[in-house]
């Protein structure tokens, strides 16, 4: 009977070594990713919207259908990301993803933007010579470090109304994604 | 022979730990980083750059494009106030009070996401462009039979999600961290 006990109390704790396994390896294997799904709708330095779900349409990235959506993908190797536009006076806000899929950064109109959109993407190294004042940048720009050469933008724009959806989504296509020049 | 029985006990035990407490994790949720409150669950660290390694592999799991924490958070509803599971056979009541936030957003899902709503006509609620009572309270119906106030009709059969989305919230900050006030759902008819 002990020897039965002792073998349940192994398997107890393999199963605890098992779940912990399980749950630090999932992020690796899932092959519905957040990332791998954005990629797909996003191009390099264009700032792209994402098209809405018609009803009864299945939602794999649980959009807000309320919402309008627009994502780029930077590439930092190539230089500081920049995206920037004037929205319409309404709420919108942005989020800065990384390719494991992780919201780097994230911010609202409410926080004082205003209609005005102007955020620069670093990275470390962008950031020390940014510190240094070796890479000259606009005043006002909302400066962001990313630890990863890789990120997606996604700004979010909520009209007042339903029939205002496909004049905000014009006035989010025209948003500007690039490399800033240094 | 009994120590091939005592392995294949240690295996089984294992792996329904293992795989089980796994599930339950990533499904339910509340010990290991969910939030919950009345039948509403959310996972403040879902927005976080720093998750931890259940909301990490809780964001894998649902491919969702989660809000960053400046942006807002998310709770999702199965079941109603009572723990009865949502059905859009029924009629539901939503009334209460929302937590501050610069607008919300409350649309019925099916399990993939898809919205359930009527398909010509809005996918939801949006907080700017309800009734709402003298105390700032709202109540809102969603069902498929026509309801007084603010109504939502969905369509289809079987079981749904209610997805709240709060823009802009202070919830869960450090300034509100005793804030904990969501709408109840109420069953009426079936």
């Amino acid at each position: 009977m002990l020897r039965t006990g002792l073998y349940v109390l192994g398997g107890v704790l393999l199963g605890l070594a098992i779940h912990l396994v399980v749950i630090l390896i999932l992020p690796s294997f899932a092959s519905n990713s957040v990332t791998a799904r954005l990629r797909s709708l996003a191009s390099l330095d264009k700032v792209s919207l994402i098209p809405p779900v018609p009803p009864g349409a299945p939602n794999p990235l649980r959009l807000d259908p309320e919402l309008d959506y627009a994502v780029c993908r930077l590439d930092l190797r190539a230089g500081p990301g920049e995206v920037e536009g004037t929205l319409p006076l309404a709420f919108w806000s942005v989020g800065v993803y990384d390719m494991s899929g992780t919201a780097i950064y994230s911010t609202t109109n409410r926080d004082g933007i205003g209609q005005t959109l102007d955020l620069g993407i670093f990275d470390p190294g962008q950031t020390r010579l940014l510190a240094e004042q070796k890479i000259d940048v606009d005043a006002g720009l909302l400066i962001v470090e990313a630890k990863t050469d890789d990120v997606f933008v996604v700004v979010r724009l909520a009209p007042p109304q339903p029939a205002m959806k496909e004049r905000y989504a014009a006035a989010l296509s025209k948003l500007t994604c690039r490399n800033l020049k240094t | 022979m009994r120590f091939l029985v005592n392995l294949m006990l240690m295996l089984v035990v294992a792996l329904a730990i293992g795989f089980g407490l796994s599930w339950y994790a990533l499904d339910d949720g509340r010990l290991f980083g969910a939030a919950q409150i009345g039948p509403w669950t959310a996972w403040p660290r879902a927005g976080s750059p720093t998750p931890d390694p259940y909301t990490r592999a809780y964001l894998a799991r649902s491919g969702m494009l989660q809000l960053g924490q400046g942006e807002g958070i998310q709770f999702v509803a199965a079941t109603d106030s009572d723990g009865q599971p949502l059905n859009r056979a029924c009629r539901y009541r939503i009334d209460g009070n929302t937590p501050t936030a610069t607008f919300w957003t409350l649309v019925p899902t099916a399990a993939d996401g898809s919205s359930i709503a009527r398909p010509d006509g809005p996918p939801g609620f949006e907080s700017g462009r309800i009734a709402r009572a003298s105390d700032g309270s709202v109540q809102l119906y969603i069902s498929r039979s026509l309801a007084p106030l603010n109504w939502l009709e969905i369509s289809g059969e079987g079981p749904f999600e209610l997805v709240l989305t709060l823009y802009d919230s202070t919830m869960f900050t450090s300034a509100n961290a005793g804030e904990a006030s969501l709408p109840a759902i109420n069953r009426e008819a079936c």
